[in-house]
């Protein structure tokens, strides 16, 4: 009496769970992907120039192991990316503190705000491919360029946010502090800075977008290293796997710092809260995105 | 043992519509409050017991008039309870204990002291998110007694909580003012509450006028089901209906 349901639900259970996994969150990502690099192998063959997937694997293999792409030219993978990861941080560091100082400045005083909040708006719409051809014609091809249109790109996104976040704290928290007496450094410590945790995040993500997008504009015109000048370079000897490739590259590379880095900061950050993962591009209600 | 001493104080809020006529939140009033004593305002709505509390920590200035609040020779340090618990909901309970007051190791044992006395030792780890209303609410006036004020400023402490919420809250406030003696202004528009706490109840009318001043004579700590404290609050609920039921408080 007992076992017979056992048996039965068992046999009919493993077609449906693997039906429940198709429509699983993780089912669909699958799908997606498999229909997406389908898709791609099918264009191949309606158009020879696009390279196969199988023959941009076999590039990206070649470049980051340092094998012989035919010839003397060898893979050059590291040297270009550290190149170009060394420049990205230094020039997301001064955009991100700018970005953080002139939003709080906005956030919290009147003066700062009619000084500086139309100067910030207006960079916001600057698109990165200007501060690529401004810093390569103020600095030629130097180190400086692709640093400062990194640094440019993200600070109007970073600034924008915070100042939306600063202006959102609740005065009570700020009326409270106050009549305890508590210190202006700890205020900004304690009350600004996790207050706005969740702006600055948001504009982070879309600095890190930018900026990355800035400086391989910046690479392709006017460096001689780095991952923007590497793919400049495939796309000038008319090697399409190589361009692709690295076209893979920048998008892994944005992908795993957006899933494994920010995620991890954020989860640390919003402890406090029983906070969910924010996907990728959400813009909460307030905060300033693409 | 704070000095509090208020001289002719009014404050009048400019008109909140063009044409309208300004509105008078406190006029003229004077007042002393002196020594180891709990004293509870008592009033209805906008008869400006919180423009009060407000004058006294210098958030708002008065339009004419006086205030001093001291300690002996020097500006009295104060401690605050708002009517909700105001705590940061991204430091845990402790953090939020040491963020008005952290003077390294003592400031802890303080913090860990005044949690245990509101019955909250357990909760130093935890975020003011996991906590009830309640316990936020004394997390909240057990930070305001730590900083270890010479005045206490509590404005509708327990208006925001539920009858039974409050009611133990005031027990637990009994015996945390038994213990430690402090001068506290406490607001309320409820004259049950402000007879269970207080040593001296001044009662404020619209318009900013003190309209009575009652001293309460019973041993601390006062409970709520104590008959005696029942009595009294008849008795001044009775004394404000016969005085002018339009402007008794609720």
């Amino acid at each position: 009496m007992t076992a017979a349901p056992v048996a039965l639900q068992e046999s009919t259970e493993s077609p449906g769970r693997f039906r429940r996994w198709l429509t699983s969150p993780t089912g669909a990502q699958v799908t997606a992907a498999v229909v997406f690099i389908g898709a791609w192998q099918l264009l191949t063959l309606i158009a020879p120039r696009v390279p196969s997937p199988a023959s941009v694997v076999n590039f990206l293999y070649v470049e980051i192991t340092g094998g012989s792409h035919g010839g003397i030219v060898t893979g050059e993978f590291f040297e270009h990316f550290a190149i170009t990861l060394r420049r990205f941080s230094l020039g997301l560091l001064i955009g991100f503190v700018a970005g953080v100082l002139v939003g709080i400045l906005i956030g919290l005083s009147g003066l700062a705000r009619a000084l500086l909040n139309d100067t910030v708006l207006v960079l916001l719409t600057m698109p990165a491919f200007v501060w690529a051809f401004l810093t390569t014609m103020w600095f030629g091809i130097a180190w400086q360029a692709p640093v400062l249109t990194v640094a440019l790109s993200a600070f109007p996104f970073v600034a924008v946010n915070v100042a939306q976040g600063t202006r959102a704290i609740t005065p009570e928290l700020k009326h409270m502090s106050t009549a305890f007496e508590v210190g202006r450094s700890k205020q900004f410590r304690h009350l600004i800075v996790p207050a706005i945790a969740g702006y600055i995040f948001a504009g982070l993500r879309f600095a890190i977008i930018i900026g990355w997008n800035g400086i391989l504009l910046s690479e392709w015109f006017s460096g001689q290293a780095g991952v923007g000048f590497r793919t400049r370079y495939w796309f000038d000897a008319n090697r399409y796997r190589g361009f692709v490739g690295w076209v893979i590259v920048f998008i892994v590379f944005i992908v795993v710092v957006d899933r494994v880095i920010l995620n991890r900061l954020q989860k640390r950050a919003f402890r406090w809260r029983d906070q969910s993962d924010v996907d990728f591009i959400q813009v909460e209600e307030g905060q300033v995105g693409l | 043992m704070a000095r509090v001493v208020i001289e002719r104080l009014s404050k009048t809020f400019p008109p909140p519509q063009k044409g309208g006529s300004p509105v008078v939140a406190i006029g003229d009033i004077s007042l002393e409050v002196d020594g180891n004593v709990f004293v509870s305002i008592v009033g209805p709505s906008g008869c400006g017991k919180s423009t009060l509390l407000n004058i006294l920590s210098g958030v708002e200035t008065p339009t004419s008039g006086t205030v001093s609040v001291t300690e002996g020779d020097s500006p009295a340090h104060l401690g605050y309870v708002f009517q909700d618990a105001r705590l940061l909901p991204w430091r845990t309970v402790i953090d939020n204990m040491l963020y008005v007051r952290d003077d390294g190791e003592a400031g802890a044992a303080r913090a860990a002291r005044y949690l245990e006395m509101v019955g909250l030792d357990h909760t130093h780890d935890m975020f003011p998110g996991q906590l009830s209303g309640g316990m936020q609410q004394r997390v909240g006036i057990a930070r305001a007694f730590s900083v270890e004020p010479d005045l206490l400023l509590m404005d509708e402490p327990f208006s925001h909580l539920d009858a039974i919420t409050a009611r133990s809250l005031r027990d637990h406030l009994q015996d945390l003012w038994t213990a430690t003696r402090k001068t506290v202004l406490f607001v309320t528009h409820d004259v049950v509450e402000a007879v269970q706490l207080s040593d001296r109840i001044i009662v404020l009318a619209p318009g900013g006028r003190i309209f009575d001043d009652i001293s309460i004579d019973l041993p601390h700590p006062r409970r709520a089901a104590d008959p005696k404290v029942a009595t009294l609050q008849a008795e001044i609920l009775g004394r404000f209906e016969e005085m002018q039921p339009s402007t008794a408080p609720a």
